[in-house]
């Protein structure tokens, strides 16, 4: 068979990528809001006056920064599951919950990402001038307040260049849920080169599927970060 | 902080999943396959896991009157997620051996293969004795008892693992390594997709009873023997209506049942 | 309680499993080790003419450079990877016919093909950021006193350019190490593959965890020795403008996210931002 109806044609695999790459954007779309929230979590309690906690923070950043992503996913797919087993028989539970294979994955996304990114909002914690907050509880707000009215805009501002660069990480590390049997798009491809022993052609496929979400993501953050910028020459 | 808190509990609701396993009157059975393994397991272009084995557990499945789900798992990992309750069967043409009977609990065996030796077409020799095989590269997936057998026997041959029997039959096929040890059959179905009569099988391998086992049978974790109880009787019933011949019939030539086999 | 205790220790630790499989870990270090320095070596060599080619005023290669570092930066490594080896193996005849099949055989030196080809992508960025950071001004003075072009790049852009990248060339190395993880996925046996073995055999989840710290401690030295060595490039600097030296700055130094980040590494421009 030809290149073209094993991609398109009826027995094709070309519906089977498209599928892997759905699974692919939703594994990266769904870990953004976690990694990206307890990121911020991170930087935060990195910069509390509470020693123990700051240490806490650091070693988990430095832990699943030193480490391959490789090891970082199967460390937490397969410990985090020995991990609620052990506690859901330690709280008297008589079956154990069980995780699923996607979820464990943006678990363990989520894991690395908030390692990766808490390092951007710790700098741009660190770029917010105090007088900013200082200002905010002059003018009467409370600090939920503040945070949110007036700290996170700028924060986000100040920390999107950093958060792409981390975005285009997590869009290539979900590749690598694929050795953990989700069907992403590297899998997929897999799955038909090993069954048509055409490698090149379902790979490249693949290459080529990557290289428009990445060009994709480009655009739009520097688009983002125009309209974050707008009104700062 | 509230906000932070809230979204870090939203979180872990929403991504634990929580799905209880095991509710003890086993109305739905999970199945654990490493489908990289056709014609017993593989996946289609659809994405489904179709097979053997898929038709066979679908069988057994309405004989147990359960409903059944398909899982991939990658083999390397397939105990421990069968251990860890990512699914409640192993159903993925795994050998019965002493090794696993420390970890899983195994019912009543279903099928029996050869187990074969193979080669490129250009190997015109037949002889595959370790010492035949000296310094040459054998290709097998990881953690099966192809793996053992040649660690056991082939100790000056280089010895490649991989995580799927699909990736040593294609490094066999561009000439990477010399040998294959697989499955005869997974063998056989691969050397007709790829064409061209790249390879062939040399020759079959005889059972060692303390590496090899017996043939295949189901894995299941030591604690479910009331599952272990409905498999075995749903395979002598699936026998003896002759569902399981039909089932053969549909995917090979010679029988693969192995009744002649037993422990 | 104590018995249970000293129980849950000895499974933590389990010395049994650490002296019968504790070699292999080291075997595949040295792999590790191998494929890393040969492969951030040649990379470096390769990053170089892309760079060139990518600064050039010739628009066929430059666009050509683009492409090359879009596609590497854009990709997965692992599809890279999967695409370099079992990619090889169905153009064998080919590779026969070149007289380079028997080198694309070994498992060995795909995984550093790729990689090389990989990391030069970045290293180019690095370059090219690096040099770019070096103010025209500079080099129109130096013009203007009588310079040739070799003693501008040799004695004004280089030693400039230098301090400006070693730390994303730091960080690119680290990156390298963690990435080269993958290579345990084409059956090399290094680190990450020895311990994938070791865990087929016990199924002890722990092997991960030693594993882990490992990889750690090789990390943890390198960026402390990274961060002497740069320091003692750039103690003029750091004398000059002690401000710089602010806890934002210093985060930022070891904040490339992975080898696969579309970089801080080489912009420096947008580091500061």
């Amino acid at each position: 068979m030809n290149g073209f109806s094993l991609l398109f044609g009826p027995e094709g695999w070309g519906g089977l990528l498209l599928e892997g790459a759905i699974v692919t954007i939703l594994l990266a779309v769904t870990t953004v809001p976690f990694g990206f929230g307890s990121g911020l979590a991170l930087a935060v309690l990195k910069l509390s006056p509470n020693r123990v906690v700051r240490a806490f923070c650091e070693g988990f950043t430095t832990f699943f920064r030193g480490i391959p992503d490789l090891l970082s996913l199967f460390i937490v797919y397969f410990g985090l599951q020995a991990l609620i087993d052990r506690a859901s028989k330690l709280a008297g539970l008589s079956s154990a919950i069980e995780l699923n294979a996607f979820f464990a994955g943006v678990i363990a996304l989520s894991v690395v990402v908030a390692a990766y990114s808490s390092e951007v909002w710790v700098a741009a914690l660190n770029a917010v001038p105090k007088g900013q907050s200082e200002a905010a509880h002059s003018l009467g707000l409370d600090s939920r307040k503040t945070f949110f009215l007036v700290l996170l805009p700028q924060l986000i501002r100040i920390a999107l260049p950093g958060l792409g660069n981390i975005w285009m990480v997590l869009l290539k590390d979900t590749s690598l849920i694929s050795t953990l049997a989700v069907i992403d798009l590297l899998r997929a491809a897999s799955e038909a080169s090993k069954n048509t022993t055409r490698p090149i052609l379902f790979y490249s496929a693949a290459a080529a599927i990557y290289l428009v979400f990445s060009i994709l993501s480009g655009l739009v953050q520097s688009n983002l970060e125009r309209r974050a910028n707008r009104g700062f020459a | 902080m509230k906000a932070i808190k809230l979204l870090a509990l939203l979180g872990l609701a929403s991504t634990l999943m929580a799905s209880a396993a095991g509710a003890k009157e086993w109305k739905a059975i999970r199945f654990g396959m490493d489908a990289s393994y056709a014609p017993f397991e593989s996946v289609d272009p659809s994405g489904k896991i179709v097979g053997f084995e898929v038709d066979y557990a679908n069988a057994l499945c309405e004989r147990m009157k359960v409903t059944c789900t398909f899982q991939n798992q990658d083999w390397d990992g397939i105990i421990p997620a069968l251990l860890a309750g990512k699914f409640d069967v192993i159903f993925s043409s795994m050998n019965i051996t002493d090794e696993r009977k420390k970890k899983v609990m195994f019912s009543d065996m279903y099928y029996a293969t050869p187990i074969v030796f193979a080669g490129q077409s250009a190997n015109k020799s037949d002889d595959v004795s370790p010492a035949a095989l000296k310094g040459k590269t054998i290709g097998t997936q990881s953690s099966t008892i192809h793996a053992n057998f040649l660690e056991a026997f082939y100790k000056d041959s280089n010895i490649k693992l991989y995580p799927t029997q699909d990736e040593p039959n294609l490094d066999l096929a561009s000439g990477r390594i010399d040998y294959v040890v697989g499955d005869g059959l997974v063998e056989a179905d691969f050397f007709e997709k790829k064409g061209n009569g790249c390879c062939r099988v040399i020759s079959e391998i005889k059972r060692v009873p303390g590496i090899h086992g017996p043939g295949v049978g189901a894995a299941m974790r030591p604690e479910d023997t009331d599952l272990r109880d409905m498999f075995n009787k749903a395979i002598a019933e699936v026998d003896a209506d002759g569902t399981y011949k039909k089932i053969e019939a549909k995917y090979f030539k010679q029988d693969i049942r192995g009744k002649q086999l037993t422990n | 309680m104590l018995q249970t205790l000293y129980a849950e220790a000895a499974d933590l630790f389990n010395f049994e499993m650490m002296s019968r499989y504790g070699w292999r870990l080291i075997d595949g270090l040295w792999i590790t080790a191998q494929v890393v320095t040969i492969s951030v070596t040649l990379g470096f060599l390769l990053a170089y003419p892309v760079c060139l080619a990518r600064m050039s005023r010739n628009r066929v290669l430059s666009a050509a450079a683009v492409s090359y570092v879009t596609f590497f930066r854009g990709t997965p490594l692992l599809c890279q990877l999967y695409l370099v080896y079992y990619g090889a193996g169905e153009i064998r005849p080919l590779l026969t016919d070149l007289g380079v099949w028997w080198l694309f055989r070994e498992a060995f030196v795909c995984c550093i093909f790729a990689f090389s080809l990989n990391t030069a992508a970045y290293q180019a960025e690095i370059m090219r950021g690096a040099l770019a950071s070096v103010s025209k001004g500079q080099i129109e003075a130096a013009a203007a006193l009588g310079l040739s072009k070799f003693r501008i790049s040799r004695h004004i852009v280089w030693p400039q350019a230098f301090i400006v990248a070693l730390r994303p060339f730091g960080n690119e190395l680290i990156a390298m190490i963690k990435s080269s993880a993958l290579a345990a996925i084409v059956t090399l046996l290094d680190l990450m593959g020895q311990t994938r073995f070791i865990f087929a055999r016990t199924f002890d989840f722990l092997i991960y965890v030693y594993a882990a710290i490992i990889y750690l401690v090789i990390v943890e030295i390198i960026r402390r020795v990274w961060g002497l060595i740069e320091r003692s490039c750039s103690r003029h600097l750091i004398a000059a403008t002690p401000a710089t030296h602010s806890r934002g700055q210093d985060e930022s130094r070891i904040s490339r996210a992975g080898r696969h980040g579309l970089s801080h590494g080489g912009s420096p421009q947008s580091q500061g931002a």
